[in-house]
């Protein structure tokens, strides 16, 4: 098996897939890059066992069809100190040795029976939709940090998916925070509904960058398959039933603040850096039409009060959040003026846009206070 | 330049506090403690002292020393109420306060020369006026660090007060027992007194490798100590670090319900001590002491709470998880620590909003009328497990 491949490029496409490796694995060949070469195509595959990115490469030259894992650490390394230059491969099949030269160099490793690394599942019985990559990135980025790390919890670990004719929304929570992403321009042809673990959509957030290309997406009750392109993912589905979270979004809502986002989003990041360094808990005064923010930290003596106008519309109240989930939900709003729609101090709080420019999208953020005693 | 350091412990507090109440007491061997079979000595008078009792023996044993002594049950909250006037007289006049625990005030009045003349004085006045504006017996050392103060304060007891000039601490120390020195506890005592070292003088004139080879990490603290040597701050505050709690059975006992409603109700008290506080904990311990005194402790972390619910499934799973030998447990204790400041965060799924205000009514409750106004049903009957 041989071919030749230009280095930036072939050092650009492995890098994109290189995220799914893993640090430490269980499995040996899983720290390598699976090569597969069927006449002029090169097609290389990275794993986890539960991800698995293929990308197909350009090459300009390609004698012998074959397929090798080759050591991905060693790979990227030499890759990475070449300018762009040709490299040549060649890879003796019966002992795995690779050859690589390129420019004055040449380079032996050895590599490992390409059969060796795991097979992609085959799908059978899918269903699939095409939605456009940016709706699907900006779902991602909307959903993901809301997610959950609780191991005894994977099912909170993912962004729920429920597909309809209507819309495609996106859930993700931790119990804590809840992020509700739904669109109205994507759909699907039936009812569906699963959850994507967040490793393979960090994966291809990073992919898909901000290219502009149609997306297919098969699944079945198992797996999820997204092809785009010259790049093919395939993801295992966490298993299991996701938590009721229509019933925990609160309907009645009548405390209702109005406020300039980023004036808000400063004064939070401000005032939280008095807040316990643990904890970084803050609370929220609103009377009549001013909220104080203020935040305190007894072990150190460390207190912060800043006062802001608001437009609000409802009876005073104290309520006390979590600084940094508030911060993640500010930055991932666009508006310029948020609403934060309350009904009791321990009762969840909720965020939304305000004259979102997009109409198309329905954004709601929700998050958990805490238990203010005292 | 010399430090000034003062050292006032009260004098056999708790007992002097009931005789306040109670002056019945007064002049009587008085012992304050648990009653029951496995209780022990948390503070004598000095009249019971005579018998050869002393706090932390068992009260049996005391009752045998010393059969006409008076009882007293305790009651903290009391004490340290007293505690907390004594220490609002000491900071109202001293610049530098360390509260070192509910009987002992340490105060750093070095470089006040200008305002303090007759150091020797000003702390005589401090005394007396806390003598007189509570009634509490208090006795003060003074010297240039914190352990010289406190021997010294040792030496002055009862009810007196002592000076050790800068210079002449080893010379102070030197005839003195080696138990007096503080961080020398039962077994450093032992072993030292096995090797034939009965006065300070002996530490003094030994080798700081020698003891080190003898007392490991420690030795070079007490070889310190013993040559008046502590560079220690007096420090105005120092943060709590952890909660716990501690239940002897009377009898030791290998019924799950019982331990578990031991638990159940210890959870219950530091959680609401942990919220009224407003902290949270972050490493929860379970203490289990088997009959024949081995003691196992098992930690886990949590995410940081001060919820009931939570803190009693971890603990039942710890307990759960490692009370699996049939033996005769003796004492059960809960630690929290990994303390921060600040509040439960509200779970979206498992946290009910009436569980909520449950438990935020039931600290209401508490605030007003006392943790035991209101309780879990379960714990009604089991009111002398403890």
């Amino acid at each position: 098996m041989k071919f030749i491949a230009s280095s930036t490029t072939l050092l650009k496409q492995l890098q994109s897939i290189s995220g799914v490796l893993n640090s430490n694995n269980t499995l040996p060949i899983l720290d390598n890059f699976l090569f597969e070469l069927n006449d002029d195509s090169l097609v290389v595959s990275a794993s986890d066992l539960e991800t698995t990115i293929t990308t197909k490469i350009q090459i300009s030259k390609a004698e012998e069809s074959g397929c090798v894992a080759i050591p991905a650490k060693i790979l990227l390394d030499t890759l990475k100190t070449f300018s762009d230059i040709p490299v040549s491969f060649t890879i003796d099949d019966k002992n795995f040795g690779i050859e690589i030269s390129a420019g004055e160099g040449k380079y032996r490793l050895t590599g490992h029976d390409g059969n060796e690394f795991p097979k992609l599942p085959t799908l059978e019985s899918t269903s699939s939709l095409t939605i456009n990559s940016l709706l699907l990135t900006k779902a991602i980025n909307k959903t993901i940090f809301a997610t959950g790390n609780d191991e005894l919890r994977p099912i909170m670990s993912g962004v729920f998916c429920q597909l309809s004719t209507k819309s495609i929304t996106f859930v993700a929570t931790d119990a804590h925070k809840l992020v509700r992403y739904t669109r109205n321009d994507a759909k699907s042809e039936s009812d569906a509904a699963f959850i994507l673990p967040k490793k393979p959509l960090n994966q291809l957030k990073n992919i898909l960058g901000n290219q502009d290309t149609p997306v297919k997406i098969e699944y079945n009750n198992t797996n999820a398959f997204f092809s785009f392109e010259n790049v093919n993912l395939i993801c295992r589905l966490i298993e299991g039933k996701y938590p009721n979270y229509e019933a925990v979004i609160p309907a009645e809502n009548p405390n209702k603040l109005t406020i300039d986002r980023i004036s808000f989003l400063s004064s939070i990041k401000r005032v939280a850096i008095f807040a316990n360094q643990s904890t970084h808990q803050v609370r929220l005064k609103i009377t009549g039409r001013e909220l104080v923010l203020s935040a305190e930290d007894l072990d150190f003596s460390n207190e912060a009060k800043e006062r802001l106008s608001c437009q609000y519309e409802g009876d005073d109240m104290e309520i006390g959040f979590n600084s940094k989930f508030i911060l993640e939900m500010l930055t991932n709003l666009e508006t310029d003026e948020i609403n934060l729609e309350m009904s009791a101090p321990n009762r969840a709080g909720i965020l939304l846009p305000v004259n979102s420019e997009n109409k198309s999208e329905d954004v709601l953020m929700l998050v958990m206070p805490v238990m203010l005693n005292g | 330049m010399n430090r000034q350091i003062i050292h006032m412990d009260l004098d056999s507090f708790f007992v002097s506090v009931e005789r306040l109440l109670d002056s019945s007491l007064n002049g009587k061997p008085v012992i304050i403690g648990g009653t029951s079979d496995r209780g022990v000595v948390a503070s004598c008078s000095y009249e019971a002292r005579q018998f050869g009792v002393h706090s932390a023996m068992p009260s049996r044993m005391a009752k045998q020393l010393c059969p006409q002594a008076i009882f007293v049950r305790g009651d903290m909250d009391s004490y340290s109420r007293h505690s907390n006037v004594v220490t609002k007289i000491i900071e109202e006049r001293a610049p530098l306060v360390e509260k070192a625990s509910i009987d002992e005030h340490y105060i750093d009045i070095t470089g006040m020369d200008r305002f303090i003349k007759n150091s020797m004085l000003w702390s005589h006045e401090l005394r007396e006026s806390i003598i007189k504006e509570t009634g509490l017996p208090i006795s003060f050392g003074l010297s240039v660090n914190k352990t010289v103060s406190k021997v010294a304060t040792g030496e002055a007891k009862p009810s007196g007060e002592k000076r050790v000039d800068a210079g002449i601490e080893k010379l102070f120390l030197a005839p003195l027992s080696i138990k007096k020195i503080p961080g020398i506890g039962g077994k450093t005592f032992t072993l030292l007194r096995n090797m034939g070292i009965e006065k300070v003088e002996t530490i003094q004139q030994m080798p700081l490798p020698m003891i080190q080879r003898v007392l490991g990490e420690n030795g070079q603290s007490i070889w310190k100590k013993a040559n008046g040597i502590d560079n220690n701050p007096v420090q105005p505050y120092s943060e709590q670090k952890s909660m716990s709690s501690e239940t002897t059975f009377d009898k030791d006992t290998t019924d799950i319900e019982q331990l578990r409603r031991v638990l159940i109700k210890m959870i219950e008290k530091l959680a609401f001590d942990l919220r009224k506080s407003k902290k949270v904990t972050g490493c929860v311990t379970l203490k289990l002491r088997y009959s024949d005194f081995q003691t196992h402790t098992f930690q886990t972390k949590v995410a940081y709470t001060a919820s009931d619910h939570v803190l009693l499934d971890k603990i039942l799973e710890l307990f759960k998880k490692n009370y699996s030998r049939r033996v005769l447990i003796r004492l059960i204790g809960i630690k929290f620590s990994n303390l921060v400041s600040g509040f439960t965060q509200i779970n979206l799924f498992d946290d009910s909003e009436e569980m909520i205000n449950l438990y935020q009514s039931m600290d209401k409750i508490r605030k007003r009328f006392g943790f035991k106004a209101i309780m879990k049903s379960i714990n009604l009957k089991v009111k002398n497990d403890s």
